[in-house]
């Protein structure tokens, strides 16, 4: 499916991370190198098939935790197999990689490889809430947020956003598998350090409801 | 594996271990599942071991069942050969002990190419079996067996902690010899008896396709060995290859040489594949795509 998925709020992944997700059943490893280059890759070591995710970042590399097989963020590229380290991994020797941005807040990926950039903004002022994982497929989930949030009416932004109307708060929904989805959800603008807590708060208890709701129905 | 195709003769027909004796000897009777056939293993007073099964759907005794090397062996069709043979352990002066049976979600045949595989052993089991900067593998030699199989020879690793019994690290020489799709058996230099090698057996009951238990069969020239240390020692072993195991995707083994990549270390791996498609290995793998 040639679209762009939230998949992690950026700062869930901080330098060295290795976080482990799934998009549309496709498994994906999450990390990002010691630069700051954020990297989604298919979840499997194409030596042995072993999950990535079992593996660590090693400046700005991922390290296979079977081999020791490095591969190099941004194209995967194989730099080094510890068993022949005298030779030159060959060209064919990479890590299945998928087209990723940041808009500054939320990570986006496209499962068709030479998907286009994608068109979301650098939005650095916005505040990323916690993401919370529904047993219940998208459609169930947006149906319930379609409902009603919090006292506000939830548009529809397209099949995978919604917002509120004065675009304040959008959701975004990663579909897990058909029956899974991650509920992601951002602020429009900068919090007021003070009321930060109080309005996490605020959302994580909404967001739970809507999640309990969706798991009701599912 | 589709329900309406038969398992190939190979492993229908051939003996599987289903139970540790020395496990079965605490409960008196046992659950266990081979290739999908739900087992009941019963240990009678007087030692004799018998199972039923339902291979066909209805509850039967299982006419062929019998107990080897500590082991408890089963053949859900017509028994084509004997029980795999182990000639070390009928040295007299080996010690001779099972290691303990460990069931793990994937395939036994992963599990079997896990065994064969030298080039984790400096990360997965670092500080015992390897440690780096030894990281190297240099080329050994690879050839099929006579009787079936596969033989990888001429295989060497330093190693800081080869055994049980050495606190001293050196450079250790391998054989492996692939027996049946299921079993391999792996013999190390004995520091003590240059002429003698230990023998350690990997021994894979396909559970299902795609979960096994990994049964190991020891036999060491009896120098400073005990069993205790030896069943510690695989354990330990043993519980650090799980976690990678576990986490192969997928859980069959694929035999298409395209769907994982293969490089010189990887030899006695791609041999094992290809001979598996020249048997006709289908149960626990992924078959290669007909041309």
């Amino acid at each position: 499916m040639n679209r762009w998925f939230a998949v992690s709020a950026c700062d869930a992944v901080p330098p060295g991370h290795v976080a482990y997700t799934q998009l549309l059943g496709q498994e994906l490893v999450l990390w990002r190198s010691a630069a700051g280059v954020l990297n989604a890759w298919e979840n499997r070591c194409p030596h042995r098939g072993v999950r990535l995710t079992l593996g660590s970042c090693v400046g700005e590399e991922l390290r296979c935790q079977y081999h020791a097989w490095r591969f190099a963020s941004g194209s995967g590229q194989c730099t080094h197999i510890p068993s022949h380290p005298q030779q030159k991994p060959a060209s064919t020797i990479r890590a299945q990689v998928f087209p990723l941005c940041e808009d500054g807040s939320f990570a986006w990926v496209n499962l068709t490889r030479d998907a286009l950039p994608s068109p979301h903004p650098a939005a650095s002022l916005d505040t990323a809430l916690r993401s919370i994982f529904a047993r219940a497929p998208v459609a169930a989930v947006r149906q319930v947020l379609l409902q009603g949030y919090g006292g506000h009416s939830v548009g529809l932004g397209d099949e995978f956003t919604l917002s509120v109307p004065d675009q304040k708060l959008q959701f975004m929904l990663q579909p897990v598998t058909e029956a899974q989805t991650i509920i992601h959800a951002r602020l429009r603008g900068d919090l007021n350090a003070a009321e930060r807590m109080t309005i996490f708060r605020h959302h994580n208890a909404l967001l739970s409801v809507a999640r309990d709701q969706a798991e009701a129905a599912a | 594996m589709n329900a309406s195709q038969p398992i190939e003769s190979v492993l229908w027909d051939d003996w599987h271990p289903v139970a540790e004796l020395v496990q079965l000897q605490r409960t008196g009777i046992s659950g266990t599942m081979l290739l999908g056939v739900p087992l009941t293993l019963t240990l009678a007073a007087d030692g004799a071991v018998s199972a039923t099964g339902a291979p066909q759907g209805t509850l039967v005794p299982m006419p062929h069942v019998q107990i080897r090397y500590g082991l408890v062996w089963l053949c859900l069709g017509t028994p084509a050969r004997d029980i795999v043979d182990f000639p070390e352990t009928r040295e007299p002066d080996r010690v001779v002990c099972t290691g303990g049976s460990v069931a793990v979600a994937v395939s036994g045949l992963r599990a079997v190419e896990n065994f064969l595989d030298l080039g984790h052993l400096a990360f997965v089991h670092a500080g015992y079996l390897g440690e780096e900067p030894h990281t190297e593998i240099c080329a050994y030699k690879v050839e099929p067996l006579a009787e079936g199989g596969i033989l990888a020879t001429q295989c060497r690793v330093y190693q800081p902690r080869p055994s049980p019994m050495e606190s001293q690290g050196f450079e250790v020489d391998y054989i492996y010899a692939v027996r049946r799709p299921y079993v391999v058996v792996l013999f190390k230099a004995n520091p003590v008896e240059k002429e003698r090698m230990d023998m350690i057996a990997l021994l894979a009951q396909p559970v299902t396709e795609e979960r096994c238990i990994a049964h190991v069969l020891m036999a060491y020239p009896p120098h400073n060995v005990d069993v205790a240390s030896l069943r510690w020692f695989q354990q330990l072993i043993f519980g650090q290859d799980r976690p990678i195991l576990e986490n192969q995707v997928p859980k069959r083994l694929p035999l298409d040489p395209r769907s994982e990549i293969s490089v010189r270390a990887d030899s006695s791996s791609a041999h094992y594949r290809r001979w598996l498609s020249a048997v006709g290995v289908r149960y626990g793998a992924v078959p290669a795509a007909a041309a």
